[in-house]
């Protein structure tokens, strides 16, 4: 394949964002009559300047970058003062994205970012190209990953409108409220219009008093930012489908398709898959609130790749979790760790409320002493609730564990993954009868950890964790060549 | 009463004797600045003396012991062995850990010499997985025992197929 353009029609996409960054502009003069209020210029301005920039900036790309695919190599060359070529060898391709901005769904482009897993390397994707037309784009993507274009029949997850419930709820909502009141009061301000004059008048809030008003406030940030959160989530997510699909040489690939205005696919090859999380924060636990992500090697965990799931219930969690392991291993019987790790928790809830009062104790005795009473119930709460997440299991070919405070993580990983096993034991730990047990692997966070089991019971986790190696060092087999062992074990006695 | 340990055996081989005084060199590396650090607060500004002053009182106290007490501890826990199939060290000290690796999923095997090891003739054998988090580092071994235990290290690895991972 000879070297190839991005799509020409990324010119007329360009011109469309020059004329809808000039709009606003041009409407608020047109109805202030040409006499803007100074503060407010600089926003549109700004918006007019980042229009015009961007499409320069796209024209010159498109005149300077070729792309082609070779039989090994997918390559890309680009820039102007600084030329770049970038080539990544196709078998490390591990993901094709497609995504569109509206402008680019208008004119038919989409986005293409391969991603070779340099999780290690670079917190980034190899490459996009930036933009092909919609049909360049999905036989391309077709052609490295070798995946069928049509969905399977059946989904394994699809859609659901009450998932909103589950993702408008959260601190994110404020920011949420802070963002689109600061964008409203500006944007309001450049048309010439007094946002605070119409927020006065809207009620006698002197008369109110300062509690009701501020209450009032924060129920109307709460919703406003949960109408912004509401709409964002289904931009981003509606039309979500989860599917397995082959994919080349006879594998299968994890497919999530979602977007309203811009498609964002995401392929996840199966054959690297290790295992799979499903996370509860604490605060939401009552109403069974869930992420899934799955744990894959060359995917960076913070990449939003590894999110098969919108954030949802619970029980859907589960059931695709044990779909995409093909394992009901997350709904194993965990077996709870011993009540010293309860002990164990206390004692740091305790120590942390005491360095918190500490902090404060050059200001008197009185506020220390207030800050370690307010400190200490949250600390010892979660304290409990760090106990209570706790637990391990093997299943099968899975190790499962669970852990956290703030969210309860219940992580599947698969054994024949594991590359290592560490085992850790402080010597509180060691008073307590405690050690903690962690399976190393390439995958996801890179150990997943058994903290705080009983001390008698690492072994043979770490046994199970990494079957046939950890045998020979357990206590009581004696080293390869048969020489009897005279041991002493520090503080042991 | 609970069992306390952890039911692992030690590895067969202690690290050299040696490595005592790497690790108590490192903790006066630590000891020390601060001391320095902390003793010319105190004689310069006047201000900070009720802090500084029982700051050096602790730290003539709690820095000999650490700088004593943690390299023996450490030589008591420190120890390693290769076997066939798989590498295991014991480290720490407050906090003890055990690592074990399969040989089949060893990615790199290093030996490290940093000033403080080639003085006292010492070496660093660092072996590493695909795991970001894997490394096992067995430090105060002899060098010639480090490169020796490297070279079959990499030389049962070349023979097992597979990526690793």
């Amino acid at each position: 394949m000879s070297w190839q353009r991005l799509d020409a029609r990324m010119i007329l996409a360009d011109a469309l964002r020059v004329l809808v960054s000039l709009l606003p502009g041009v409407l608020a003069l047109l109805l202030t009559g040409f006499e803007p209020e100074p503060l407010a210029i600089g926003p549109l301005a700004g918006l007019a300047v980042w229009g015009v920039a961007g499409a320069v900036a796209d024209v010159v790309r498109w005149a300077t970058t070729r792309y082609r695919i070779t039989d090994a190599y997918v390559e890309r060359r680009t820039g102007l003062f600084v030329r770049t070529h970038r080539s990544v060898r196709r078998d490390r391709i591990r993901s094709v994205d497609t995504s569109a901005r509206l402008i680019q769904r208008l004119a038919g482009l989409r986005r293409v970012t391969i991603g070779a897993g340099q999780m290690n390397t670079a917190m980034e994707a190899a490459f996009t190209l930036d933009a092909l037309s919609k049909r360049d784009a999905e036989a391309l993507r077709r052609r490295l990953t070798g995946s069928a274009p049509e969905p399977s029949a059946e989904p394994m997850a699809a859609f659901q409108w009450r998932w909103i419930v589950y993702n408008v709820t959260g601190i994110w909502a404020l920011v949420t409220a802070a963002g689109l009141m600061w964008g409203g009061f500006w944007t309001a301000a450049s048309f010439g219009l007094d946002p605070g004059a119409w927020l006065n008048s809207l009620a006698d809030w002197e008369e109110l008093g300062p509690v009701p008003t501020a209450a009032t406030a924060f129920a109307a940030a709460v919703l406003l930012g949960g109408v912004g959160r509401a709409c964002s989530f289904v931009t981003e997510h509606a039309h979500f489908r989860l599917d397995r699909i082959p994919g080349e040489e006879g594998g299968t690939i994890l497919r999530t398709t979602q977007g309203l205005f811009k498609t964002r696919e995401v392929t996840r090859d199966d054959r690297r898959l290790r295992g799979v999380t499903v996370s509860e924060p604490l605060l939401w636990r009552w109403m069974g609130m869930a992420d899934t992500t799955v744990i894959t090697t060359g995917l960076s965990m913070w990449s939003s790749s590894v999110s098969v799931l919108p954030r949802g219930p619970v029980r859907l969690a589960r059931r695709v979790a044990a779909a995409v392991i093909g394992d009901p291993a997350l709904g194993t019987p965990l077996r709870r760790h011993p009540r010293a790790a309860l002990r164990r928790r206390l004692l740091w809830g305790v120590l942390t409320a005491s360095a918190g009062a500490l902090l404060v104790l050059p200001a008197g005795s009185t506020p220390g002493a207030v800050a370690f009473a307010v400190l200490l119930p949250p600390a010892l709460g979660l304290a409990c609730a760090g106990h209570l997440a706790l637990g391990h299991a093997v299943a099968g070919d899975y190790l499962v564990v669970r852990a956290g405070a703030m969210t309860r993580a219940t992580s599947a990983l698969r054994r024949d993954a594991v590359s290592g096993v560490q085992v850790r034991q402080s010597l509180l730990q060691w008073r307590l009868g405690l050690a903690g047990v962690w399976a190393m692997t390439a995958a996801g966070e890179g150990a997943y950890g058994a903290r705080d089991m009983a001390a008698a019971e690492a072994a043979g986790f770490a046994s199970a964790a990494l079957p046939g190696y950890v045998e020979q060092f357990r206590a009581g087999s004696l080293p390869a060549d048969r020489t009897p062992l005279t041991f002493s074990v520090p503080g042991a006695g | 009463m609970v069992n306390r340990e952890v039911l692992l055996r030690p590895p067969r081989h202690r690290v050299e004797r040696r490595a005592i005084l790497l690790w108590a060199a490192r903790a006066l590396g630590v000891v020390l600045p601060l001391a320095g650090a902390l003793a010319v607060a105190h004689a310069l500004w006047d201000a900070v003396r009720p802090w500084t002053g029982p700051g050096l009182l602790a730290l003539a106290v709690a820095g000999p012991v650490y700088a004593t007490g943690m390299p023996l501890w450490r030589y008591a826990v420190h120890r390693w062995e290769t076997t066939d199939d798989a590498v295991y060290a014991a480290a720490g000290w407050f906090v003890r850990e055990w690592r074990i690796a399969p040989v089949s999923r060893i990615q790199t095997v290093d030996t490290v010499r940093g000033p403080f090891e080639q003085l006292l003739g010492l070496s660093t054998l660092t072996v590493t997985t695909a795991s970001s988090s894997g490394a096992i580092r067995i430090s105060g071994l002899d060098p010639q025992q480090a490169t020796r235990a490297a070279e079959r290290l990499s030389e049962i690895t070349g023979r097992t197929p597979g990526d690793a991972t």
